[in-house]
This record gives C-alpha cells, sequence and structure tokens, in this order.
C-alpha cells in the first residue's frame, strides 16, 4: 500500500538511485496518484497529469520497488521543434468561440511541462514447434469485355489478376526476439490513442539528461502483468520470420508451442508534453503533446459565462434599438416619413433580440461536441 | 496442432531464415509413372481390355477380371486456373508429329499420331495407353467418364434413328457399313466462370397519344415509341461449359452429343482405356476458352437484354467482367462411325454414356418437295378460286382470305421443312 510521506531516506531509495544513475527521489500525487521519479532536491511541483494536486514525496513499498528496479535501458527523445509546438499551440488556442480567459497561447506556454510515459521492452529467445498455412502470390489471366451497338460487337481486354495460393507448413524454430514492447501503464492504450503511435526505432540508450530534464512516469503495471501483452507481438514476429523462411507472401492460421526462455526485461521512456487551462469550473483541461512530431490532443471548451456575457450585451443593444424605434415611430406620426424608418427599426430590434441566443448556442454546441 | 512431429506426409524444404527449420507436404505420387502402359492378362497372358458390361478390364481368354479403383469425382473433380504457364504450354501444339511406339509384346514399331492416347498394335493386338508426352504433365487427362453404352448396341440405336426421319430414303435403314463403330474417347475442356455484366441501353415503349388532324378535323390517337434509358446489372454463374477439344470431327455434330452427365467422372485410370481409341486434344486451351467465353458473353448480353422492360432495344452497351475462370481436360466417351450411301460419305456418332446420337443423314429430296407442295396447294387452290368468286361477293373473299391464310401457313411450315432438311446433311 503505498502512502505519501514526509521522508524519503530509506536505503531503498539509495539502490533505486544507484540504478538510475542519479540520485532521485520517488513522488506521488495525490490526486490522480501518479507516480514519478524525479531528481532529488527538485521542488514540489504540481501534478503533470492532472495538474490538480501537487507531488509529495513516496515510501517505495515492495511493489514500487519492482518496477522502479528496472531502470530505464532506452528512451526517445523531445525530437519536436519548440516551434513546431508552439505553432500547434498557438492554432489550438486560436479557437473555439467564447474560448475561456485561461486558453490562450501564453498561458499554455508557461505551462508545458516534459513528461516521459514508461513502456516495457522484452528481449528472449524461443524454441518452439510451429505450424501454419503459407500464401504465395500467382497471376491468372482474365478478361473484361465490353460491347456496343454503336461500335458494332465485343472489345476484349486481357487482364491480370493476383491471387494467393494457400499451403500448409510446419516447422521448428529457435530464435531470439529483441525489444518487443509491451505497455508499462494501465491506461497505457488510451493515452497511445490520443496522441498516436511513437516512433520506437528512434530510442536511444538511456542518459541521465533525459532523467533531469523531464517528470519519468513510474511503471504501474509489473512485467508479470505486462508479460500477456507482450507474448501475441513475440507470435506476431515468429510469424512473420516463418513466412520469410518459407518464402511465402502471406501467412494465416498461425500456431505454435513455445518455450520462452531468458525473458529480459527493460524500459524504454516515450516523450510527451504536457499543459492544461483552466474551464469556467476553474477544472484543468489536460492537453498532451507528441514528444517526437507535435501531434496535439486536447478538447476545446467554450465558456459558458463568456457567452452568457456577450447574449447580455447583444439583448442590450437589441433593446435600445427598440426604445429608438419606438420613439422614432411616435415621432413619425407626426413626420410620416418617420414612420418607415421606426418600423424598420422595432424589426431590426427584434431580430437581434434573437440573435442574442446565438452566443449560447454556440458555446452549448461546442461543449456538447467536446463530451461527445 | 499435431502432436508429432514432423507431421506425417511432410518432407524438409529449404528454409531462408537461419533457426527455423520448414516441412511442407509431401508432392502426390503419380501412382503410373510410365511413359506406356500395355495390358496383359497376369493368368493367361492374353491382351485385357476395358468391357462397359463389366465396367473393369477383362480378359476374354480365362474370364480375368480387375476393376478400376477409382472413385467417382463428378462435378468435384479438380479445376485448374489460367495461369500464364498453363496458357503457354496448352499451346504448345501437337503439330503434324507422330510417336513411334515398339509393342513390348511382338517388338513391332509402329507410328502413331502424337495426339493418340490409346493404341492397339496391328500385329498382336496388344492394348497400350500412352500416358506422358514429354513435358505435357500438367495437361494429362485427369478425368474421364467410362464407356457406359455397349459397342453391341450402336448399330441398333443408329438404324432406329436412320428410320426415324420421313425426310430420309426409305433403303438408308438397310445401308451396310454400319457396324464398325469405334470406341474413341475424345478430348473436351470445362470452363467455369462468373460474369459480371453493368448494361445500358435505350427501351422502347409502346404509348397511345392524342393529336388533332387539321385535315379531318377531329382528335385522333396513335401509337408511338417513346425511346426511355435504362440500366441494370446481371451475374451469371457458368458451371461446366464443355467445347470440344479437337478440330478433326465437326463442331456442329459434337455440339448436338454434348449432354454428358459430368457427375460420373472419374479419376483417371489407363485401365479405362485399354482397347479404346483415345484422342489428346489438338485445339489449344487458349483457342477452346475463345469459344466459351463468346458464348458465354452472349449468354450474359441475352440475359441483360432479358432484364429490359420491352424488348424493343437499340444503342445498347454493356461491360463484362469475367472473374473465378476455371477448365478442365477431360476425355469423354464416343462412337464414331461413317457410312456411306450414293456414293457420299456420312459420319455418325453416339454419346458413349447416355447413347444419344447425332450424325449427317441423306435427304430424299423427292419427298421434302412434294410435301411442300402438298402443304402449299391448298393455300394456293383457294386462293385462286376467292380470285374467282370475288364477283359473287362476300364468299369469294371468305375463300380468299382462307386461302391467304393457308397458304402464309404453308409458307412458313415449307421454310421449317426445308431448313430442317438442310441440316440433315449438315457437319
Amino acid at each position: 500500500m503505498m502512502m505519501a510521506d514526509g521522508g524519503n531516506t530509506s536505503s531503498t531509495v539509495n539502490e533505486l538511485s544507484n540504478l538510475w544513475g542519479e540520485t532521485v527521489d520517488l513522488m506521488v500525487c495525490e490526486s490522480c496518484d501518479w507516480r514519478y521519479v524525479l531528481p532529488q532536491g527538485v521542488l514540489p511541483q504540481r501534478c503533470p497529469n492532472c495538474f490538480n494536486g501537487d507531488l509529495k514525496l513516496l515510501t517505495p513499498g515492495p511493489e514500487i520497488q519492482t518496477v522502479c528496479s528496472r531502470p530505464p535501458e532506452s528512451y526517445l527523445p523531445f525530437s519536436v521543434s519548440m516551434e513546431r509546438v508552439l505553432q500547434n499551440i498557438q492554432e489550438f488556442a486560436s479557437g473555439p468561440w467564447f474560448a475561456p480567459a485561461d486558453l490562450n497561447p501564453a498561458t499554455l506556454r508557461q505551462r508545458l511541462k516534459r513528461v516521459y510515459w514508461p513502456m516495457w521492452l522484452v528481449d528472449c529467445n524461443v524454441r518452439a514447434a510451429w505450424e501454419a498455412e503459407a500464401g504465395y502470390d500467382y497471376e491468372v489471366v482474365s478478361h473484361q469485355d465490353r460491347y456496343s451497338d454503336s461500335q458494332a460487337g465485343w472489345t476484349s481486354q486481357e487482364i491480370k489478376e493476383t491471387r494467393v495460393r494457400w499451403e500448409p507448413r510446419a516447422g521448428r524454430l529457435e530464435r531470439s526476439y529483441t525489444n518487443i514492447p509491451a505497455p508499462a501503464l494501465e491506461g497505457h492504450r488510451q493515452l497511445v490513442n490520443r496522441v498516436r503511435r511513437f516512433q520506437l526505432e528512434q530510442a536511444q540508450p538511456y542518459s541521465q539528461d533525459a532523467l533531469r530534464q523531464a517528470f519519468v512516469r513510474v511503471p504501474d503495471r509489473s512485467v508479470e502483468d505486462a508479460w500477456p501483452d507482450a507474448a501475441p507481438a513475440v507470435q506476431d514476429a515468429a510469424a512473420d520470420e516463418c513466412r520469410k523462411a518459407a518464402n511465402a507472401e502471406h501467412i494465416r492460421q498461425f500456431q505454435w508451442t513455445p518455450d520462452y526462455q531468458n525473458l529480459n526485461w527493460t524500459l524504454l521512456l516515450l516523450p510527451v508534453f504536457t499543459t492544461y487551462y483552466l474551464d469556467d469550473d476553474q477544472k484543468p483541461q489536460q492537453i498532451l503533446i507528441h514528444g517526437q512530431n507535435g501531434y496535439l490532443s486536447g478538447v476545446k471548451r467554450a465558456s459558458m459565462k463568456r457567452a452568457q456575457k456577450t447574449a447580455l450585451y447583444i439583448a442590450i443593444a437589441a433593446m435600445v434599438v427598440f426604445v429608438l424605434s419606438l420613439l422614432v415611430s411616435g415621432i413619425g406620426l407626426v413626420i410620416p416619413p418617420l414612420l418607415a424608418v421606426g418600423g424598420i427599426g422595432i424589426v431590426a430590434a427584434v431580430l437581434l433580440g434573437a440573435g442574442a441566443i446565438m452566443p449560447l448556442a454556440i458555446a452549448w454546441q461546442v461543449n456538447r461536441s467536446a463530451k461527445d | 496442432m499435431n502432436k508429432t512431429f514432423p507431421p506425417p506426409g511432410y518432407i524438409s524444404t529449404e528454409s531462408l531464415v537461419t533457426g527455423i527449420e520448414v516441412y511442407k507436404p509431401a508432392p502426390v505420387k503419380i501412382e503410373d509413372e510410365r511413359e506406356t502402359v500395355e495390358f496383359k492378362c497376369p493368368q493367361c497372358g492374353a491382351t485385357t481390355a476395358y468391357s462397359v458390361v463389366d465396367g473393369g478390364l477383362t480378359c476374354t481368354h480365362c474370364g480375368y477380371y480387375d476393376a478400376p479403383q477409382k472413385p467417382v469425382v463428378g462435378k468435384q473433380a479438380g479445376e485448374m486456373e489460367f495461369t500464364p504457364q498453363a496458357l503457354a504450354q496448352a499451346s504448345l501444339g501437337w503439330g503434324e508429329e507422330r510417336k513411334e511406339l515398339e509393342c513390348q509384346s511382338c517388338g513391332a514399331r509402329t507410328l502413331v499420331p502424337s495426339e493418340s492416347l490409346a493404341h492397339t498394335c496391328v500385329f498382336c493386338g496388344s492394348n497400350k495407353v500412352i500416358q506422358r508426352m514429354a513435358s505435357q504433365d500438367n495437361l494429362r487427362p485427369r478425368f474421364l467418364i467410362p464407356f457406359k453404352v455397349a459397342m453391341e448396341k450402336c448399330q441398333g440405336i443408329t438404324r432406329q434413328w436412320l428410320g426415324s426421319s420421313w425426310m430420309t430414303p426409305a433403303s438408308l435403314k438397310q445401308v451396310a457399313g454400319l457396324n464398325a463403330f469405334a470406341a474413341v474417347y475424345l478430348p473436351f475442356w470445362t470452363f467455369d466462370s462468373t460474369t459480371d455484366a453493368n448494361w445500358r441501353a435505350e427501351v422502347g415503349h409502346q404509348e397511345t397519344e392524342s393529336y388533332y388532324d387539321a385535315g379531318d378535323k377531329e382528335w385522333k390517337t396513335r401509337t408511338v415509341t417513346v425511346w426511355r434509358w435504362e440500366s441494370g446489372k446481371v451475374q451469371l454463374k457458368i458451371d461446366d461449359l464443355l467445347v470440344g477439344g479437337t478440330a478433326k470431327l465437326s463442331t456442329i455434330l459434337l455440339d448436338k452429343i454434348k449432354s454428358f452427365n459430368l457427375n460420373e467422372l472419374v479419376d483417371y485410370d489407363p485401365k479405362y482405356l485399354a482397347g479404346f481409341h483415345a484422342r489428346a486434344y489438338d485445339l489449344p486451351l487458349e483457342k477452346a476458352w475463345e469459344i466459351a467465353r463468346q458464348q458465354m458473353r452472349e449468354a450474359t448480353r441475352n440475359a441483360c437484354r432479358e432484364q429490359a422492360s420491352t424488348s424493343q432495344i437499340r444503342s445498347f452497351s454493356m461491360n463484362l467482367d469475367f472473374s473465378d475462370e476455371t477448365w478442365r481436360y477431360v476425355l469423354l466417351p464416343t462412337y464414331v462411325a461413317a457410312y456411306r450411301y450414293e456414293e457420299k460419305i456420312f459420319q455418325v456418332i453416339i454419346n458413349g454414356q447416355t447413347g444419344e446420337i447425332t450424325g449427317q443423314r441423306p435427304v430424299d429430296w423427292a419427298k421434302v418437295w412434294l410435301a411442300i407442295a402438298a402443304l402449299l396447294a391448298p393455300g394456293l387452290l383457294l386462293g385462286l378460286i376467292g380470285l374467282v368468286t370475288l364477283p359473287l361477293g362476300g364468299l369469294g373473299v371468305i375463300i380468299g382470305g382462307i386461302g391467304f391464310v393457308l397458304l402464309v401457313a404453308g409458307i412458313v411450315i415449307a421454310i421449317i421443312i426445308g431448313v430442317q432438311a438442310n441440316r440433315m446433311g449438315e457437319a
């Protein structure tokens, strides 16, 4: 059971520091329970995930020891330029209509934080017997014909089509597979769906510089929990190799009886920028930015308060126009041409009054779409 | 997964990745790979032949019987696809080459046509089946329908057929030379395909419209044709379309006996051919496929035209896609004979499975012209009587009308008879 604690001086932390190559503290957010590794001595900070709670020191228990005892072996550097990030922030903050006051480029830039999400990588040796169907492309000759009364008969065109011939294959393999990814966070899939795929081939060996530049999220899944996600990926890699071995273009119904040996788990760090803005209820709205390509994911909310204010101004303007039009219409009883002017003014006032609903409707629609 | 490794019937094959072994099913061995198979009775050494009556290989000397062990595969018989390799191999012509066979029984050397698949030695009577020709392995016949109709029945079938039409000469039934039937396995191609067509055409609809006749100063109605564009889609699945594989026999006659029941196809076994003639194809696959495609697209075009709301069609156009095209090379049983009548040769072919007969027959044109004359005479006569009695008023008109109708009917029937008579002699 993890508890936020005022002290953090156990020998276990020292062991972890040695593993991570840096004197580190383990911090936890009391609001969202996200846990981070930070260089020791870093001032208490707001959680870069929920932006609601402050980070407190954490006393590591057996569970956290398990996951932290595997320091990162590699990381993906923040390769997107700051110009690109700021440009995307600018574009995001330029809408919607009636955006909250807090949703502006300067605020978002100021609150930008670097975070590393963890991902497990596993290496293993596999011995297995396998069976599958291997697909071989082959060509057949077909025809497309055309008939027309006006062109007096048939014209025929020979075409070639590619088909697949499936043949059974079996065999044995003894191969090694390296860097098979598996999620190290419970909500990994949802997070990655928001910012899209990472280019894992750009990984570099871990250095303490990465730790100093960012918040490093600690895994909350053990390697035992992560293995069921890695095993299918190992099977896919093996199936592809068996396809190549059989000199086939396709493979299907791959089955095997694997014997895994020498599993070696390492950690890979995935780069993400986070920032936030406050909505009408002063609730932080998280924005994520992909650390490699700058893709931005965030919900744009409209400020109902701003919309109400704008609607009020329009309504007041409509009232003023209405009163003036009434006066002019009254004068128009004596000077007839003014009657028409007054009438037009009244119609304009009614239309303007009806238009006062628009800001509210727009803000409501924007927030409804954001929920969907 | 199989518990034993490697799975039974699998052999090792090349692997392109170190550390991975690959096994594949062993190729099916062709049971009898001999280039030529000779049929001798294992009991008495006499020549054996396939017996239609007994349905197996028999020896007429000692009664030895050996049934072919091949199952009936019917329409499930495997089909091949139109790969460029198959088309290229199938286009290798047989040409006019002849193959020299040395008889294993008596040592005689005989030249046989290259497309002959079976041969009986003229010296000792031993039966041989030629199974392989150089690189034509993919195009060996793999299926056939065994003979079901015995040779002895052919003469009776033919005599009955010869006397079945009133247009033939009366003496035709007694013509000589009808016992010289040759039992021949003829080559055929079968084709399967799906055709998908999109069509578009102007379709005429008869509509009645009113118009004002200025001359008669009144409203009248008339029927006009209104043309409207229509379109549609048709899909046809064509199964086992038969095309003859030899150009040496009349395609008209072959077309008439094509009603083979392909549900009785069996796997090829040389025992079925023992004692019979058999021909390999001399019409290549590509040409046969062209013929089949022509039939398929005409069938599809007719189906498209039938989809139109009326039969008045113009500016018809369609796009047609062939898909799932497959083919088979099969041998089908026939009896072929030729007879002479009044210095002319006529061909007869009998379907060796169903007994259906077709062929050429001489026409007694005297009978035909008499019949035509008899058909036209009443109409002409009544027409003339009608003309003569016209001054008598209504009676002449009625008689003339009846005569006209009879004349028209007679002309139509005469044309039909004339066409049928012409076709009887066609080949």
